[in-house]
Parts: structure tokens; C-alpha cells; sequence
């Protein structure tokens, strides 16, 4: 199947935030490409948020899967006191549109929100925004070449990692 | 005026018996906290912002002193002021975004309209209003802050007249903003995009986070291993660290690798050499700089240097750049804003470096600060009450403490009140002392 379906897109976001959900960090690495761009803005102020992120701070910007096996690694490491007690999540994925579709190669536009229960202090934080992924088709299987985060309710308490949103 | 506080119960310095240690009230109470920020932030000097926040004609921001809401406007002609950030009239706050540009400002409540030098242009419908002459006496521009100054494009202010000249305050430490502004000669810029996050925690967990060179390989081994990683590996792929490239932390370095510094009205420097190498953005103008300011200087403005100036501007200044104001919310509850602090004009190379490694560094949703702001956390929850009520923290380097400043700071002729001189794993704690005393200075009225 090299041309992907509205059903299809959304069931593939749906399988990745079940990954997260579940800390199931492998098989979600392997979702995306070695070259993948993963990106969460910043709030410039008010109303607009960072678009160059060679020149403007960003939340999260990584281009290359590698980056991300680092924050696995990190998470796993036993060494990092706020990943010691991991909080428990769960990913809501809605209103997925496809924006563009073409063979092999599909951009996608959802809404997203993650309830996240941080079990070390008893606080529960709701995140969410807009996700912008571009999916493409690697040796027969979907992969995700482009995921970014709008990131609305950027007033972090605390912590927010890569599982989080 | 009675003195609900006894600074001897809150800070125990004696250091003729070798003593300097800190009560967990001091982290904890809240009604010594609604006293810090009356006299600890709108009692004095704190930062409110970067001149290049508001850099053309009747730009502005907006921002708090302690509790108090502000403005801070430039006018048509150039000029700089800080107002408060409440119409005289029902006291609703002015502006509402972050920042902009408006010649005029308009209360939304009912319609009280006021220049960008503040002054009020418009009373509605005042000649219908049957006023008093008791109002026709009152000033109705927006409130001045006490004190208002800069200092090479840092701003700050006082809501207490009675403080010292911004010159003073500022003293000596003034020579480590000129080695963060002289990086360029068009000066700073902040990188477009500011992170904010709280913490549950008292906001002087921030203020010793900055200076605790301790913490450092006990906090963040994660991180720390993916540095080594990252360096071995040295791929175009993965983020690259400027850390990695020192010694200043590793535990089996030799010699001296940096220090720390503390300077009146309670601002102080945490240190560590760093070469001037290629593992730093700024290694491009290594040449330039040190003809223009000399080897010296320019080998301080590659160093790890973390400073406060007391008691809400942080500039970290080592694995990129950072500015953080801190903002208390609670005694538990602490707003930090951040940004990335940028010299103007640097190639496109550096200015992606610095913010790729500000990223995974500094932000809240990075490798670095979540470990940090959850001991803050699990600090708090171990200042309740108890019986041994006296912290430990405080008491590394008061035998390497001396007065005045080392072979060092003479290198950029700066005169620090007190010096520690450190090999790795000295990691000195009686800087914090400095944060103390200047606490209890401003403190004064309410602590007997």
C-alpha cells in the first residue's frame, strides 16, 4: 500500500501515542526515519510561536533519530533522578486531517492532548496542542520523517519530556 | 515596629567558630516569605529586563517587581522608563501582553489613556465627572518606579528610593556583564523565544542551584554520559557539547579549575576554566577578542561562568548562554523565566551551536534542568519542620574562603569582597553565605 488513507494516518498517530503511553520506547524509535526532524517550538510571546530554529530557540529540536535514542537512553540510564519515578500517561489524538497525500509520502494535521500523572509529586498536568507530521514510505513500511509539537500551554511545571506530548 | 523574626533563628554565621549554616525555615514559612518580597524584592535593586526588549520608539514590556505588575516603556525620543503596570484610576492592570508597541495606552475598564512617557492624556468625560479638588490635586500619570537604571543594556529597578546608586550596587560584578556584553560589539540580543516553567519549591533552591558547582556529576551523570558519548562519537548527526570539552567538573582533574567569587549587595560568580577551544561557539572571535580586549579578558569571556546578581538575574554563561529571571510565587512555588542570550552579529554556525546545546542543556523539557528542579522539589519537601532545623549545605570552602580576590580575578583587575580558589572537587558552598548576609541586609527592618 504505498498510498495512504485518512483512516490509516490516524490509526498510525493513534499506534504511536500508545507507544508513549506505554514507555514502549523501542518499537517507537523505530518509527521514524534516521533523518527524522523532531521539533517543539517555543512561544516567541503572545501569539506566534518560533519557525526558524537555526535562529530561534525551540522547546525541542532534533534532526536525526540518534538525538532521539539519546532521551531514551537518558530515560532508561537509572541516572536521572526525574526519570526515576516515571509518570504515567495518556495520549488523546483527534481530528487528523490529511493536508497533503501523495505516493509514498503524506503530511498530517491532528490535535492532541496528554493527561500526565506525575507519580513522584501526586500532580496531575494536562498538555496539549497540534501535531504536524509528515509520514513516508521506507522499504515498505510507514515512517515518520517530520513530527512537530505545538506545544499551547507551554508554562512547564517542572518537567516535560519526550513522552509527555 | 515589632520584629516577628530573629535573624540569629534563620542564619547561624559565626565564622569565628567555623560556622555558617542556614535554617530550612528560611525555605519554607510563609510569612517570612510575604516579608521577602516586600523587603527582599520590592525593597531594593532586581533585574527587569534587557534594553533590546524595548529597542525602538515606544516599544515595550511587561513584567513584575515582587508582586507588583510593570511596564517597561521607551518613549518617541529614546528614553527608557518603568511605570507600574496599574491605572491610578481602579488599578487595572494597563497592558496585558508580554510585549509590543503603543504610543498610547488605553485602560480597558474605563478608558483612562496615557502617553508612553506615562503621563495621562485622558481622564473620560473629566469636565461632566463633578469632580473634588481632592482629585484634581492627584497625580494621575502612571506610578514611577523609586529607582530606575541601566547598566550596558540590563535594566533594573527599585520600588524603594532608599537604595544605592545602581553603580554601587552593582559594584565590581559589573566586569562580568562587561565579559557577557563585550562578546560583541554591537552588544546582546535575546534569541527570539522565551521558555517559562515553575517548580514547587522556594526560589532560593534556584538562586544556590546557579552557584552549586557540587551538584553537577551527582545531579546529571544522564546527561554527563551522553556528553561522552556525543564527544567519541563527534558525528555531524548528534548535538555537540561545549561541557564535554572542560575539566573544570571532572573529578580526577588536577590543579586549579576555577572558583567562585562573591561581591557586595550579595552577587556572586561560580567559575571553571574552560579552554578556548572549538568546542565553544564563541571560538571564532578567540583572535579578534583578545586584540581588542586582551589575552586575558578573552580567555575569561571563554570561561564557565555562572552568575547571579542578587536576588533574581542569573547569567550562565557555559554550555551556551543563558538568562533567568527568578520570579516567587510561594514559598513553595517558584516562576522562572528564561531565555538564550546572544551576541549580536555572530555567524550562523555559532548561533545554532548555542541554541542546540541550550536546548538539550537549559530548558525544562531537556536533558539537564528536569533533574535539577526535581531535587529542588524533593529539597522542599525536606524543609519541614523538624527537629534538627539547621541545613548542611552551607559549609564547603569556608576554610578556602578568603577576602579580596586571587591571581584571577587580577587578570581583568576585579575586585571581588571574598574568593575561593578551587581544584575539582572543592566545590564551594560558603558563596551561599554571600546570598545570606545580603538577604539579612535587606531583611533588616523585620528581623531583629
Amino acid at each position: 500500500m504505498t498510498v495512504m488513507t485518512q483512516g490509516d494516518a490516524a490509526a498510525y498517530l493513534y499506534a504511536e501515542g500508545l507507544m508513549l503511553d506505554r514507555l514502549d520506547f523501542d518499537p517507537w524509535l523505530a518509527l521514524y526515519t534516521s533523518d527524522c526532524l523532531f521539533w517543539m517550538p517555543a512561544w516567541r510571546d503572545d501569539g506566534t510561536q518560533t519557525d526558524d530554529p537555526d535562529r530561534e530557540l525551540s522547546l525541542i529540536y532534533y534532526r536525526g533519530r540518534r538525538n532521539l535514542e539519546d532521551r531514551v537512553q537518558r530515560i532508561r540510564s537509572g541516572f536521572s533522578v526525574a526519570s526515576a519515578v516515571m509518570p504515567r500517561v495518556a495520549h488523546m489524538i483527534g481530528g487528523v486531517q490529511l493536508t497533503e497525500a501523495e505516493e509514498g509520502r503524506v503530511k498530517l494535521d491532528s490535535s492532541f492532548i496528554t493527561n500526565v500523572h506525575d507519580v513522584r509529586s501526586r500532580a496531575t498536568h494536562a498538555y496539549f496542542g497540534r501535531y504536524e507530521h509528515e509520514l513516508v514510505l521506507e522499504d515498505g513500511a510507514w515512517k515518520i520523517s517530520q513530527k512537530i509539537i505545538r506545544l499551547m500551554n507551554d508554562v512547564v511545571p517542572t518537567m516535560l519530556d519526550v513522552y509527555g506530548v | 515596629m515589632t520584629k516577628p523574626f530573629a535573624l540569629r533563628d534563620l542564619v547561624d554565621d559565626r565564622p569565628q567558630d567555623g560556622v555558617f549554616r542556614v535554617n530550612r525555615a528560611l525555605f519554607r514559612d510563609p510569612d517570612l516569605f510575604a516579608l521577602e518580597m516586600k523587603h527582599v524584592f520590592e525593597g531594593g535593586w532586581v533585574f527587569v529586563g534587557l534594553a533590546t526588549q524595548a529597542e525602538n520608539p515606544h516599544d515595550y514590556f511587561t513584567g513584575f517587581i515582587g508582586r507588583v505588575p510593570i511596564i517597561v516603556q521607551r518613549d518617541g525620543d529614546g528614553v527608557l522608563r518603568c511605570f507600574v503596570n496599574a491605572c491610578p484610576h481602579k488599578g487595572v492592570r494597563l497592558i496585558q501582553k508580554l510585549c509590543g508597541n503603543a504610543r498610547r495606552h488605553v485602560c480597558p475598564y474605563h478608558s483612562w489613556t496615557f502617553d508612553s512617557t506615562g503621563a495621562n492624556k485622558n481622564i473620560k468625560w473629566q469636565k461632566a465627572g463633578c469632580y473634588g479638588a481632592g482629585f484634581d490635586e492627584d497625580n494621575h500619570d502612571l506610578a514611577s518606579v523609586a529607582k530606575f537604571g541601566e547598566y550596558r543594556g540590563f535594566l533594573f529597578a527599585s520600588l524603594n528610593p532608599n537604595v544605592p546608586s545602581l553603580e554601587d550596587y552593582l559594584g565590581e560584578a559589573r566586569k562580568l556583564i562587561d565579559l557577557v556584553v563585550d562578546k560583541s560589539p554591537e552588544g546582546l540580543e535575546l534569541v527570539p523565544g522565551r521558555v517559562t516553567f515553575t517548580y514547587a519549591a522556594n526560589w532560593k533552591m534556584q538562586l544556590e542551584n546557579c552557584s552549586d558547582q557540587y551538584h553537577f556529576t551527582s545531579t546529571h551523570p544522564s546527561y554527563i554520559r551522553i556528553l561522552d558519548q556525543r564527544a567519541r562519537e563527534q558525528s555531524a548527526e548528534v548535538v555537540q557539547s561545549s561541557i564535554g570539552a572542560a575539566d573544570f567538573w571532572q573529578e580526577d582533574a588536577s590543579g586549579t579549575t576555577g572558583g567562585t567569587m562573591s561581591f557586595d549587595h550579595g552577587h556572586v560568580l561560580n567559575w571553571g576554566i574552560m579552554p578556548v577551544s572549538a568546542a565553544l561557539p564563541e571560538y571564532e572571535h578567540a583572535e579578534e577578542w583578545a586584540q581588542l580586549h586582551g589575552v586575558a579578558k578573552r580567555n575569561w569571556m571563554f570561561n564557565m561562568r555562572n552568575l547571579t546578581i542578587f536576588p533574581n538575574l542569573q547569567i550562565a554563561d557555559n554550555a551556551s548562554s543563558q538568562m533567568r529571571v527568578i520570579r516567587p510565587i510561594a514559598a513553595g512555588l517558584t516562576e522562572m523565566q528564561t531565555w538564550c542570550l546572544a551576541p549580536r552579529g555572530e555567524s550562523a554556525e555559532a548561533r545554532r551551536f548555542r541554541i542546540r546545546q541550550y536546548e538539550d542543556f537549559f530548558n525544562p523539557t531537556g536533558m539537564a534542568t528536569p533533574d535539577d528542579t526535581v531535587c529542588y522539589e524533593e529539597a522542599q519537601l525536606g524543609m519541614a519542620e523538624q527537629d534538627r532545623p539547621w541545613l548542611q549545605g552551607h559549609a564547603r570552602g569556608l576554610t578556602a574562603s578568603v577576602e579580596g580576590g586571587n591571581d584571577y580575578s587580577d587578570m581583568i583587575d576585579m575586585k571581588p569582597a571574598r574568593s575561593v580558589l578551587a581544584d575539582a572537587q572543592l566545590c564551594d558552598e560558603s558563596l551561599f553565605g554571600n546570598y545570606y548576609r545580603a538577604w539579612a541586609d535587606r531583611m533588616a527592618e523585620v528581623l531583629s
